[in-house]
């Protein structure tokens, strides 16, 4: 197949930096192979999720450097935990990001540059930060996305960016945006309803609540 | 004690990775004994999954650094638990090579490089398999409502058709194999374990048994992936601890010969 360059010859060895491509099978099925430790299905997840993996961290944690460790942090705990993700809860892209989410917010949380950051991040436009349908993996999806955020009153929008993309717990942003906890909580909950219905009602699956 | 009520107004925040403290542990202790939250929380990751699904390029000497830093495996380490072989998750973000494809991709080659890689890994291709259009009828009447890809798999033309029986005859199981390599579980009479058990499904080759994976407690559905150059003369079904084992430690619940 023409598309398929890195296919690997018979009797040929994996090749690293081009993956060897056994890009037929699902998610699932290439976790039950990692957890027999096939190091060619944790490079084919790396291949289909590792620039998510990236992309998100690096949002973050605003730092390519601390990105790659997360990157290798969630490949490396896949490896040696596969049988944390639950194929039933959910995909494994969102499983792989929301680890990756963790692990960034947790370094933004420790880091000295906390505070300035947090004041850059304030001053921020919401504008600015709205850029996500970029090189998005899937550009229907990143479009329907967009969309629903774009619904979403500003308010709502801004808790729940000040919180995924910047890592401020709700308390945090309500400090922020000096507004009371309780209606930054209900903002951030009213409007992850919203998006899903909307995702919903434009048929992403995974959001049919 | 958080009241579901007060979960459920944190879910937002706590998919999004925003609650700490006493908050965040008094919500995990909640999340422990609500599914009605897990389900609702499992939506919202894919919420937040769906925001944060912008693909950067990676640095190109990244996976080469997660390659290096994989431990050695050693000869007679225990795999970590497999997670069970379940239908498809439902997700915005299926790869869309995953079906509808050249399934002549699947070749030897591919999954040998797999194989020796993983080196507990022998996957096999059930070659000599009879096809039994009779029991199909039989079955697909005897069914309610086969998945889709089952009925596709049934339709398939040089799909195999493997019965697994006890010693007492009694039919246990069905499985069909397609070409490519791709099996399913068909039909299942096998008997609910205790929770820390779970069906594994072999494929034995020689005396030598290679597991396909898991079919949990109670198997209903279960997709699994046969290929390679190795011919099995059997497929067995063992119950073992949850995890599933790396050889079969209890005794053949279900056999069939392929």
């Amino acid at each position: 197949m023409a598309e398929n360059p890195g296919h690997p010859k018979e009797g040929a060895g994996p090749n690293r930096s081009h993956m060897p491509s056994i890009d037929e099978v699902s998610d699932a099925q290439l976790v039950t192979s990692i957890a027999r430790y096939s190091e060619v299905a944790l490079a084919e997840a790396y291949r289909r999720h590792g620039g998510a993996v990236y992309g998100l961290a690096k949002r973050v944690l605003n730092n390519p450097t601390d990105a790659e460790d997360v990157t290798q942090e969630v490949f490396l705990r896949l490896w040696n935990q596969p049988d944390r993700f639950d194929p039933v809860r959910g995909s494994l892209r969102s499983f792989l990001l929301a680890q990756a989410h963790g692990r960034a917010v947790d370094a933004v949380r420790s880091s000295s540059s906390r505070r300035a950051r947090e004041a850059r991040d304030a001053m921020r436009t919401a504008e600015a930060d709205y850029d996500m349908q970029r090189e998005v993996w899937d550009m229907a999806v990143a479009d329907q996305v967009s969309h629903a955020m774009g619904e979403l009153p500003e308010e709502e929008r801004r808790a729940i960016e000040l919180a995924y993309f910047d890592g401020c717990t709700y308390r945090e942003v309500a400090q922020m945006l000096d507004q009371p906890e309780g209606t930054v909580k209900s903002r951030i909950r009213n409007g992850m309803r919203r998006m899903r219905a909307v995702l919903a009602d434009a048929g992403v699956r995974g959001a049919d609540a | 004690m958080m009241t579901h009520d007060e979960a459920s107004d944190l879910l937002g925040a706590y998919a999004l990775d925003a609650v700490d403290g006493d908050e965040f542990t008094e919500l995990e202790a909640h999340l422990d004994t609500c599914p009605r939250c897990r389900a609702e929380l499992d939506t919202l990751h894919e919420v937040a999954a769906a925001m944060g699904n912008s693909v950067e390029p990676t640095p190109e000497d990244l996976w080469s650094q997660i390659a290096v830093r994989l431990p050695e495996r050693q000869e007679d380490e225990e795999p970590p638990p497999m997670p069970l072989l379940t239908p498809e998750a439902r997700s915005p973000f299926r790869a869309p090579t995953e079906r509808h494809r050249r399934r002549r991709r699947i070749t030897v080659s591919t999954l040998a490089a797999a194989a020796v890689a993983a080196a507990a890994v022998a996957v096999v291709l059930g070659i000599g398999l009879v096809r039994a259009d009779n029991k199909v009828s039989n079955l697909q009447s005897a069914q309610a409502g086969p998945s889709s890809a089952v009925t596709a798999a049934l339709h398939a033309p040089g799909h195999r058709l493997i019965t697994l029986d006890a010693s007492s005859q009694k039919e246990l199981a069905q499985v069909v194999v397609v070409p490519s390599g791709q099996g399913y579980l068909v039909s299942s009479k096998l008997p609910s374990l205790a929770g820390d058990r779970t069906y594994q499904l072999w494929a034995v080759e020689g005396n030598r048994p290679i597991s396909l994976g898991l079919l949990g407690a109670s198997p209903s559905h279960a997709a699994f992936t046969m290929a390679g150059s190795t011919r099995p003369s059997h497929l067995s079904i063992t119950a073992e601890p949850a995890g599933g084992s790396v050889s079969p430690t209890g005794p053949i619940i279900a056999t069939g010969a392929v």
